[in-house]
């Protein structure tokens, strides 16, 4: 059984909600996902990972982009101007966190950033608890993270029952701890309860993207994928995908531009005007998934595209396991 | 019949029926890649039939997986995949005589997210079942729990335990409840109004539309879904809540009379909707207004397809009556 | 169509929309005017070649967009053009308009009737009845389309 987050942890939340707005593990409907408290009794980091990964603050689900009036006056709407003061995402896990610095690498960083992105990250500081346990879904480490690795969060925390000791990893987490009188921890003093959690062996992610690009025309992806019911279950709770449609849609004199998330499970993503679909069947779109997360994104952002926290393994319908996947390509044969 | 033995015959008979070129392709389930998870498998060669189990896990409705596949097909079904596969065969989609049946008796499927909520999503790293319990190793400890407390909710209320159409029976016919009625629909209704629209927006305000209803869904086979229509755009794509009710209801509609009931879509669902909701009322229609239960015969025509002159019309308004009985609502 | 946007607004008068079958229903309401029978302005018609063609789409959509009532006529059993189109709809009717009021759409926001070429009086007081009682339950809004 979990065991309840300490003092510490709740002192904490405390103190922030004095600050900034608090985002954290909430219980909605017998399910944990992330939304706005008010008081430290609402979060609910005790109860096992977030059914829904806290992308959706920085990229929801739907966003509206602009609107406009068919009336040709100035009664459509306007966008929603994002948040005003800072908000903290709390309570995330360090794979959810890295999953952010990949969001911020491909929406957030280089030469084209989304503004609409940034308008939300800008203000978001995110303070992570670093892991005492890991689940059966869990693989962090095979993708290069971590039960305490620190890429994505402002803050690291560690629970140690009466008190927390953190990690203050950004400017921005330096600025949050100072408002609330949070002291940094030198990292060497860093103490987990006990020693961190194995959440599966490293994988030789260079060997993987190496064997995984060789293989690309490989009938392999058709057997692999043959029972694959093509749905957006594995990309839309996912943390790291970030693909998106911007659709247009209009009522009673509303026009509205929205940017939805999308899944390249889905055959409308790629499917052309002319009726044509260069990703015909699940077996392309699910090596699109592949390749996108362990060989592209490693080319483009030096960071693979799965964090692996699980939630795709935990909750594909018919046990389509990523891990399974790529542990076959890494297999003795070098082809699965 | 125990369980071990299920698993021994099933993959006997699968491998005789690939062996001697009966059909080309079992569809069947193997062990996931984690306790309290199978998953479909396709075994073309004899000799991978041993990778085939039957537990409490195979709840994925494999009728899913046999339209668009050429050659013969044998399929591990249980009662509710040859439920479904009687719908298909009526409504054209699949051919009875491309299919062997292997009909496996069913004791209702168990739900592995509430066996996960009980147990405190502490890490199950084994699972066993004897005498109807679930024999669980959670974070380090044995568990054990009745299989009832944690089957699926479409399993609870199943009257239907045998296969209903059938070319290999495989263990002894499971004993079948009563058919339980409607309970559960007849109370919903008797909420007022404002409290069901309260509580099935509630409901879809978890979804997230990501189609796992509709993609696991046997009867959701339609080439183009009309969700997927943008000229017209039935139903907006957006964050609208009207568009996401009005996806699930016309789902609904186009499962009225064609559901079996499976509960296929409410466990792929990744956050939880009750799709019952809404799907349990058009089968108490469906039941009560035209006396017909989807995938239970396969000589009777579907009920959404033809009519009879002396179907229930007072639902209709009659001006001089001045107002409908309101009939079914 | 409504806009419905201020429905406190005195004299709000709601929006109906109504299919029509073109070979009974849609004469109907042409009888209607022929006959000189008064009835509210609130319907707008949309014809349809049978009650048989109208999906559960037609309706929802009418909601979605704003209608406050959806009112479907077809021929009357055994006057149908094609045979049975009205029969096969009547299943299907009473399915969806069970359906929509069980997620709480109000009893009296959708109706089902049938009305023949001749049945000019009878059209005009089906409209009379329908706005009457969509007047009394006020704007619709449980599945209207809205931005969020």
């Amino acid at each position: 059984m979990r065991r309840p987050p300490g003092r510490g942890i709740t002192d904490l939340v405390e103190r922030l909600l004095t600050v900034a707005e608090v985002y954290a593990p909430v219980e909605r409907d017998q399910s944990v996902v992330f939304d706005r408290i008010e008081s430290a009794r609402e979060a609910a980091i005790d109860r096992g990972p977030a059914a829904l990964s806290p992308k959706n603050l920085v990229f929801p689900r739907c966003e509206m982009l602009l609107s406009s009036s068919t009336r040709g006056d100035e009664s459509g709407r306007a966008p929603d101007p994002g948040p005003g003061g800072p908000r903290v995402l709390f309570g995330v896990r360090p794979c959810d966190a890295r999953a952010i610095a990949l969001l911020d690498r491909i929406l957030g960083g280089g030469e084209k950033t989304d503004s609409y992105y940034i308008r939300r990250r800008e203000s978001l500081v995110v303070i992570s608890i670093g892991c005492t346990e890991s689940l059966e879904t869990c693989f962090c480490e095979t993708t290069g993270g971590g039960p305490r690795s620190t890429e994505g969060s402002d803050i690291l925390l560690e629970d140690l029952g009466d008190r927390c000791e953190a990690s203050i990893i950004t400017e921005k987490g330096v600025w949050l701890a100072g408002q609330i009188g949070l002291e940094h921890d030198p990292a060497g003093a860093r103490t987990p309860r006990g020693p961190a959690p194995p959440a599966g062996p490293a994988a030789d992610l260079a060997e993987l993207k190496k064997r995984l690009d060789r293989s690309f025309e490989d009938q392999c992806w058709r057997d692999i994928a043959l029972k694959c019911i093509g749905c957006g279950v594995c990309t839309f709770l996912c943390p790291a995908c970030h693909c998106f449609d911007v659709i247009d849609e209009e009522t009673a004199g509303v026009r509205v531009r929205s940017r939805i998330w999308d899944s390249c499970q889905f055959p409308a993503f790629t499917e052309q005007a002319s009726g044509y679909n260069p990703r015909p069947s699940a077996a392309e779109r699910f090596r699109q998934r592949v390749m996108h997360k362990f060989s592209y994104c490693i080319e483009r952002y030096g960071m693979p595209g799965c964090v692996g926290c699980g939630r795709c393994v935990s909750r594909c319908p018919v046990n389509l396991d990523i891990r399974t996947v790529t542990a076959s390509f890494l297999g003795d044969g070098g082809e699965p | 019949m125990e369980a071990s033995a299920i698993v021994r015959t099933v993959r006997e008979r699968a491998a005789e029926l690939l062996a001697s070129g009966r059909v080309d392709l079992v569809i069947g389930f193997e062990q996931g890649s984690m306790p309290m998870r199978a998953a479909p498998c396709f075994v073309s060669d004899a000799d991978g039939t041993d990778r085939l189990v039957w537990n409490s896990f195979c709840g994925v409705n494999l009728a899913r997986f046999l339209r668009g596949r050429h050659g013969r097909i044998a399929v591990v079904a249980k009662a509710c995949d040859t439920r479904a596969l009687v719908e298909l065969i009526k409504e054209n989609q699949l051919c009875r005589t491309d299919m062997v049946v292997i009909g496996v008796p069913c004791a209702g499927m168990v739900d592995s997210a509430a066996v996960e909520e009980i147990t405190g999503h502490a890490g199950i790293t084994g699972v066993e079942e004897a005498d109807g319990r679930l024999l669980l190793t959670a974070g380090g400890s044995p568990v054990s729990l009745p299989r009832e407390d944690v089957l699926c909710r479409s399993c609870r209320r199943c009257s239907t335990r045998n296969p209903v159409i059938c070319d290999i029976a495989v263990g002894e016919r499971a004993p079948e409840p009563e058919i339980p009625g409607f309970l559960d629909v007849d109370q919903f209704a008797a909420l007022p109004s404002e409290e069901r629209r309260t509580r099935i927006e509630a409901e879809m305000k978890r979804c997230i539309r990501c189609n796992a209803c509709r993609n696991v869904c046997p009867m959701c086979y339609c080439v183009r879904c009309f969700a997927d229509d943008a000229f017209p755009q039935w139903v907006g794509r957006g964050g609208d809540p009207g568009s996401v009710m009005s996806f699930h209801l016309v789902r609904a509609l186009h499962l009225a009379g064609r559901c079996v009931e499976c509960g296929a879509c409410e466990r792929a669902c990744p956050t939880g909707v009750d799709l019952g909701i809404l799907n349990r009322r058009m089968s108490a229609d469906v039941y009560r207004h035209f006396g017909y239960r989807p995938g239970m015969a396969p000589e009777i025509p579907s009920p959404l397809s033809t009519f009879s002159p002396g179907d229930p019309e007072d639902f209709m308004l009659e001006p001089d009556r001045g107002r409908s009985c309101g009939c079914g609502g | 169509m409504t806009t419905g946007e201020n429905p406190s607004t005195a004299g709000w008068e709601p929006g109906i929309v109504a299919f029509l079958c073109n070979w009974c229903s849609y004469a109907g309401a042409d009888s209607a005017g022929v006959g000189r029978h008064q009835y509210p302005s609130s319907v707008r018609i949309i014809r349809v070649p049978c009650a048989g063609r109208i999906s559960p789409f037609f309706i929802i959509s009418a909601f979605l967009e704003g209608a406050d009532g959806v009112l479907v006529s077809g021929c009357h059993p055994g006057d149908c053009h094609y045979t049975s189109g009205n029969l096969i709809a009547r299943r299907r009717f009473i399915l969806l308009k069970s359906l929509l009021e069980h997620a709480g759409v109000e009893e009296g926001r959708l109706w089902f009737t049938w009305v023949s070429a001749s049945e000019g009086g009878r059209f005009a007081a089906v409209v009379d009845t329908v706005t009457k009682r969509v007047r009394a339950l006020g704007p619709a809004s449980c599945l209207r389309r809205r931005f969020i």
